[in-house]
């Protein structure tokens, strides 16, 4: 079976040094996935992670800052509030909460960051195919 | 009920609190359509049935009409949380509008799968009491089952999809231009059907915490499918975690808006550190 392909979309302030951090310390990590960083997390518009799903990515993550270490004005919280509604779509259409994952705040290390992505990853190969949508 | 929001009508004609009233009218071919009640005499032909909803047309008077012009619509529960949901948005200003809240009755509400068939301000009709819509036999049948049973029944339901718009259309939320679901980066365009992931999901999230239940979009649609089953899961979160519901008042804001120190959820708990983070940030 083909191995996940995951996007991860990463608060530059907490989520991106994590990854980054894992990169320079040469952790080795699950090779099929892609960082994209971002001034905010509650800037990841859900538009984006339909359209990731859409276009045959098996599983996005979010990683933010801890709640209540946001830089702007906990923005993260909207995002949490606004992520969490679109997992409960997600939940109805069967494509299943467990491929969009949360995690705030625990994104900070590398170790953390590494541990995340490999239990998302293997979480990922246990869920059915999106083909049917697609 | 319709003797009681006719006399109501004929009054704010009279009494020139509004300019015209917004309902529907039985023609002289004997065919229902809405129509705008600007002479108490015409009041006759007023009918209150079938179900229509009126939100979108009145919307489209009121932002092509001059300033001062008020307008009374007839709405039913629905209708009246989206008119109110329009002012949340700035599509209606307050002052322009005046409703006379009629009630539906306990098929309609069935049928609707209404939780709330009644409107917050009711001046004519007997509120009954609103469905579960989670207890509804069509429902249950639709949404049981594992993620993978329900992914096969929502994508061979939903590849039934010809791209018409309809549910977009007829929504009296929808209301962006530029609409996303019109541009390539967002939906490939000239697709039937379309998209099932990007065109529907991004269409019913764009509405999660907007969604009056009212059921629009599923009435519209030609294929039957059952679009108003994807807001439910949302709606249900959303009264749960925050004790939201849309459009039941134009003051309160939805709570994906605000932080969660403002508007906390139900079982999320903050670490301890927080507190002391909070304290410095106010001193």
């Amino acid at each position: 079976m083909n191995q996940p392909r995951i996007l991860i979309f990463a608060c530059k302030w907490c989520g991106f040094i994590g990854a980054d951090a894992a990169g320079k310390k040469r952790i080795s990590l699950p090779s099929r996935f892609r960082v994209i960083p971002m001034e905010c997390a509650s800037l990841v518009e859900t538009d984006a992670i339909l359209r990731a799903l859409a276009g045959g990515i098996d599983g996005i993550a979010v990683l933010g800052c801890h709640i209540g270490g946001c830089r702007y004005n906990n923005a993260n919280h909207t995002a949490i509030k606004r992520l969490e509604l679109l997992q409960d779509l997600l939940d109805t259409t069967g494509i299943g909460s467990s491929r969009l994952l949360l995690s705030f705040g625990t994104a900070h290390e590398d170790y953390q960051f590494e541990e995340i992505i490999k239990n998302f990853f293997d979480e990922l190969t246990l869920l059915p195919p999106l083909d049917p949508w697609l | 009920m319709l003797e009681k929001t006719k006399n109501i009508a004929r009054q704010i004609l009279e009494e020139k609190k509004a300019s015209a009233v917004f309902g529907l009218m039985r023609n002289e071919w004997n065919i229902i359509q809405p129509h705008l009640f600007e002479d108490p005499a015409g009041l006759a032909n007023l009918v209150l049935e079938p179900k229509w909803l009126l939100a979108k047309l009145a919307m489209r008077i009121l932002r092509s009409s001059p300033e001062n012009y008020k307008l009374a619509v007839i709405c039913r529960g629905c209708d009246e949380r989206a008119l109110i949901e329009l002012i949340k948005r700035n599509q209606i200003e307050k002052e322009n509008l005046l409703t006379i809240g009629i009630a539906c009755s306990q098929e309609q509400a069935a049928i609707c799968l209404c939780d709330r068939p009644y409107p917050e301000k009711l001046d004519a009709g007997e509120k009954v009491s609103g469905v579960d819509p989670f207890q509804d036999e069509r429902v249950r049948k639709f949404l049981i089952g594992n993620d993978k049973e329900r992914m096969k029944r929502w994508a061979d339901m939903l590849k039934r999809c010809i791209k018409c718009y309809g549910c977009r259309n007829s929504c009296p939320i929808c209301i962006c231009e530029p609409c996303k679901l019109e541009d390539d980066v967002w939906v490939q365009r000239g697709v039937v059907p379309a998209e099932t992931i990007t065109f529907h999901l991004i269409r019913a999230f764009h509405l999660s915490d907007t969604c009056v239940a009212c059921g629009a979009c599923q009435e519209a649609c030609p294929v039957n499918i059952p679009l108003l089953y994807l807001q439910l899961g949302m709606r249900k979160t959303l009264r749960e975690k925050y004790g939201y519901e849309a459009g039941l008042d134009p003051e309160t804001k939805s709570p994906v808006l605000s932080s969660a120190f403002e508007k906390p959820d139900t079982d999320r708990e903050f670490p301890d550190w927080i507190n002391s983070l909070r304290e410095e940030d106010e001193s």
